[in-house]
C-alpha cells in the first residue's frame, strides 16, 4: 500500500498554449501572458519558415527566421484570455508575425504550496 | 473543442453554483469566430497573390527591422560626433561650421552604412558561404588560391572607407611632399591597386596558412621583417620617407567589413577542405596579413614612381583639373558612380565563380538582387556622408584643435603651451579610445575570446585593452604631426616591441592581438581619424597628416599582448 506522503498532486484541466514569434519578441510576448495571468513560461529557440518566401516579397527579408517558441502552461478558465492577450501582444495579424496554438494537456504536476494542496486534501509529509 | 474548462454548467457530473471565472472572462473577451483549418486551406490558392498589407502591417514588420540595424551605426557614429562637436564647442569655443550640413552628412552616413551592411549579408554572403564551403573541396589549390588573390584583391575596392583615399590628397603641398602628391592626385588608382594586391596576397598566404596549418608567430616574424626593411629603406630615402605614414594607414584602411567576413567565409573551407581540426581561433589571423601586406605594396609602388619620375615638378598640370564639373562628377551621380564600381567587380567575381567554377545555379535569385541594390544604395549614402559630413567634421576638428596651444590667425593661443598640447592629446586618445569601445566587431570578437580562454581573457578585459592600445596609438599620431617627427622611427619603435612581446607570448594571444588591430579601424573611424590628421597637418604647417592609423594599429598589438603575458605570469604564480 502507497503510503500517503508519497502521495504527489497531479494537476487536470491544464491547457498548453504554444506561441511562435520572431527571435527577440518573447520576453514583450511573455510579459502580456503574465498580465493576462499566465504562471511562466518556457523560451526555447528554433528555425522556421512559411508566409515570408512566399508573400511578402522585399519585405520578407525583415521577417526572421529564427524563432522563439514559448511555452505557456494555464488553467483551463484562463487559456482563452491569456491566447487572445498573446495574439493581441505578439500582433499576429500581420503576416511573418508567427502563430499561436493551444491544445489541453492530460495531466501536469509542479510545485503546488502545501497549504494550498492541503485544501484540497493533500497531505505532504509536514503535516503528515 | 471540447477543453475541460468548457463544460457547461448543464453537466451533471460538473454542476457550477456560481458564475465561473472563466465564464466571465468568456463575457468580456473578444469574440472568437471558429473556422475550419480544412476550408481556410482549400480557399488559399497554392501560389496566391501578395496579401494585402496595411500600412500598420508595413510599420510592424518594417520598424524594427530598420530600427535594430540603425541604432548599431548609430552607436558607433553618434558618441563620437557628438564627442568632436562639444570638444570644439567647449574646450576650443568656436562652433562646428555647417553644422546643419554635417549633421544631415552623418545621418547620410549611418542610412548608408546600415543599407550597406544589410546588403553585403544578403547579396554577397551567400556566394561566399557557398563558394569558400565547395570550392576548396571541388578544385586544386591553385585555382582556389587564384581565387583567394582576386577576391581579397576586389573586396578591397568595396570597402567603404576605401573613398577616402580619393580626398587625401586635396590638401597636400606638391612642393614639400612632390612624390606624395604625385602618388595621390595623379596615380591614385596606383594606389588603390597596390593596396587590392597587397590584400590579395596575404589572403593567399592566409590560405597557406590554413593549409600547411603554419604558426601564426613564425607568419607575423616572417612577413614583419620584410615589412620593416622596406619602411627602413623607404624611411632614409628623403624623396619615399613621406610616404610611409600614407604607406602603414593603407593597412588600417583595407581591413572592414567588406574583407573580414568574405576572406573568413573561404578560410572556413579551406581548412575545413584540409581536413584541420576546426580551431576557432585559426580564423583570426588573415586580418593581420592584410594590414601589413599593403604597407609593402604602396612602399614598392612609390619606389617604383620614384624611379619612374624623377623630377614630378616638371610634369605638366593635371588635364582638366579647376575646370567645370561635368555632370557625373556633381555630389549624387559621382557617389553612385564609384559605388557601383566598386562593388561591381566584386559581384562578377563571385558570380563567375559560382557559375563556371562550381556551375551552380543561384539560389534565391531575388534575394540577392536585392542585397546588390541595396548595398549599392547604401554605399552611395555613406560616400555622400562621406564628403559632407565625416570628412568635413575631421577636417574641421584638426583645423581648430591647434588653436588650444598654437597662435592662430594672430589671435593668442588659447592655453599656456604645455597644457594645451596636453589637452589636444587627450582629445586625441579620448576619440582613440571612444571610437573602438563602439566598435560592434571587436565586441564579437571579444565573446569568442572569452569562451576560447575559458574565461581568463574577459570580453570587457580584451576591449579595454585595445581601446586602450588605440587611444595611446591615436594620440602618439596625432603628437607626430604636432611636432613633426618622422615616421620611421616610431613605426620601428613599435613594431620592435611588438616583435618582442609577439616572441614572448604564446601563439593563441599572439593571433589575437595581431588581429585586434584590424578590427578597430571601422569604417566610421578611419575617414574620421584619416581627415583629423590631414587637418591638423594643415593647421599646424606639417608635411603630411598621415601615420595616426598606423600607430593606432600598432597600440593594441602591443597592449593586448601585454596584457596576454600579464595574465599568464598572474596565472602561473597562482599554481
Amino acid at each position: 500500500m502507497m503510503k500517503r506522503r508519497d502521495e504527489i498532486v497531479v494537476l487536470t484541466d491544464a491547457v498548453l498554449i504554444t506561441c511562435i514569434v520572431q527571435r527577440g519578441s518573447a520576453d514583450a510576448v511573455v510579459d502580456a501572458a503574465t498580465e493576462a495571468g499566465a504562471q511562466g513560461a518556457t523560451i526555447f529557440y528554433a528555425r522556421g519558415t512559411g508566409v515570408r518566401q512566399k508573400h511578402l516579397g522585399v519585405l520578407g527579408i525583415t521577417v526572421n527566421a529564427e524563432k522563439e517558441v514559448l511555452y505557456i502552461v494555464a488553467p483551463g478558465d484562463h487559456a482563452d484570455h491569456i491566447f487572445e492577450r498573446v495574439y493581441v501582444a505578439a500582433k499576429l495579424e500581420t503576416p511573418g508575425m508567427g502563430m499561436i496554438y493551444m491544445m489541453p494537456l492530460e495531466k501536469m504536476a509542479t510545485y503546488v504550496p502545501p497549504e494550498v494542496a492541503a485544501r484540497f486534501g493533500h497531505h505532504s509529509s509536514h503535516h503528515g | 473543442m471540447s477543453l475541460p474548462h468548457t463544460k457547461h454548467p448543464e453537466n451533471p457530473e460538473r454542476p457550477a453554483p456560481r458564475l465561473r471565472y472563466g465564464e466571465f472572462l468568456s463575457a468580456v473577451r473578444v469574440k472568437q469566430r471558429l473556422v475550419s483549418y480544412n476550408d481556410v486551406h482549400a480557399e488559399v490558392p497554392r501560389h496566391g497573390r501578395a496579401p494585402r498589407l496595411r500600412l500598420l502591417d508595413v510599420h510592424r514588420l518594417l520598424t524594427p527591422y530598420v530600427s535594430v540595424r540603425f541604432l548599431e551605426q548609430a552607436r558607433a557614429v553618434v558618441p563620437l560626433a557628438l564627442f568632436l562637436a562639444l570638444f570644439q564647442i567647449a574646450a576650443l569655443r568656436t562652433s562646428v561650421i555647417q553644422g546643419e550640413e554635417i549633421a544631415f552628412g552623418m545621418l547620410a552616413v549611418m542610412l548608408g552604412l546600415m543599407m550597406f551592411m544589410d546588403g553585403v549579408k544578403y547579396g554577397l554572403m551567400p556566394f561566399s558561404e557557398n563558394i569558400g564551403f565547395k570550392l576548396p573541396d571541388r578544385s586544386p589549390t591553385i585555382v582556389v588560391l587564384a581565387f583567394a588573390f582576386l577576391l581579397g584583391g576586389i573586396a578591397t575596392f568595396a570597402e567603404p572607407a576605401i573613398g577616402v583615399l580619393r580626398a587625401a590628397g586635396a590638401g597636400l603641398d606638391p612642393a614639400r611632399t612632390p612624390w606624395l602628391h604625385l602618388l595621390l592626385t595623379r596615380y591614385p588608382d596606383r594606389l588603390v591597386l597596390a593596396v587590392g594586391a597587397g590584400v590579395g596576397a596575404a589572403v593567399v598566404l592566409g590560405m597557406l596558412r590554413f593549409i600547411f596549418a603554419w604558426r601564426m608567430k613564425t607568419l607575423v616574424i616572417a612577413v614583419l621583417l620584410p615589412c620593416l626593411a622596406a619602411s627602413v629603406y623607404a624611411g632614409l630615402d628623403p624623396r619615399l620617407a613621406p610616404i610611409l605614414g600614407l604607406a602603414w594607414d593603407c593597412g588600417a584602411i583595407t581591413t572592414g567589413p567588406v574583407t573580414v567576413p568574405l576572406v573568413l567565409a573561404l578560410g572556413i573551407g579551406v581548412s575545413a577542405a584540409a581536413g584541420r581540426q576546426d580551431n576557432p581561433l585559426s580564423g583570426f589571423g588573415i586580418v593581420t596579413l592584410a594590414s601589413l601586406f599593403p604597407a609593402m605594396a604602396v612602399i614598392l609602388v612609390a619606389a617604383g614612381l620614384v624611379a619612374e619620375v624623377p623630377d614630378p615638378a616638371a610634369l605638366p598640370a593635371l588635364v582638366g583639373a579647376g575646370g567645370t564639373r561635368a555632370w557625373w562628377d556633381e555630389t549624387p551621380v559621382a557617389e553612385l558612380l564609384a559605388s557601383v564600381r566598386a562593388i561591381a567587380p566584386l559581384i562578377l567575381l563571385l558570380w563567375l565563380a559560382q557559375r563556371f567554377v562550381l556551375g551552380e545555379k543561384l539560389a534565391h535569385r531575388q534575394l540577392i538582387v536585392y542585397g546588390v541594390v541595396v548595398a549599392v544604395l547604401g554605399m552611395t549614402l555613406f560616400n555622400v556622408g562621406l564628403t559632407i559630413g565625416l570628412i568635413p567634421l575631421g577636417d574641421q576638428a584638426g583645423n581648430v584643435v591647434p588653436s588650444a596651444f598654437h597662435a592662430v590667425s594672430g589671435g593668442e593661443p588659447l592655453y599656456p603651451y604645455p597644457f594645451g598640447v596636453a589637452l589636444t592629446l587627450l582629445f586625441a586618445a579620448t576619440i582613440g579610445y571612444g571610437a573602438t569601445v563602439a566598435e560592434p566587431a571587436l565586441n564579437a570578437m571579444g565573446v569568442t575570446v572569452e569562451n576560447l580562454t575559458d574565461g581568463a581573457f574577459p570580453r570587457r578585459l580584451l576591449i579595454r585593452s585595445v581601446a586602450v592600445g588605440v587611444a595611446l596609438g591615436t594620440a602618439l599620431g596625432v603628437a607626430k604631426i604636432i611636432f613633426q617627427w618622422p615616421m620611421l622611427p616610431l613605426l620601428l619603435g613599435a613594431y620592435a616591441v611588438a616583435l618582442v612581446c609577439t616572441v614572448l607570448s604564446v601563439e593563441e594571444y599572439v593571433s589575437l592581438a595581431w588581429d585586434s588591430a584590424g578590427v578597430t579601424t571601422g569604417p566610421v573611424t578611419v575617414p574620421l581619424v584619416f581627415a583629423l590628421g590631414l587637418g591638423l597637418s594643415k593647421a599646424v604647417g606639417a608635411a603630411e597628416g598621415f601615420g595616426i592609423l598606423a600607430m593606432a594599429s600598432a597600440g593594441p598589438i602591443i597592449s593586448v599582448l601585454a596584457v596576454g603575458l600579464w595574465i599568464r605570469r598572474r596565472s602561473a604564480g597562482e599554481s
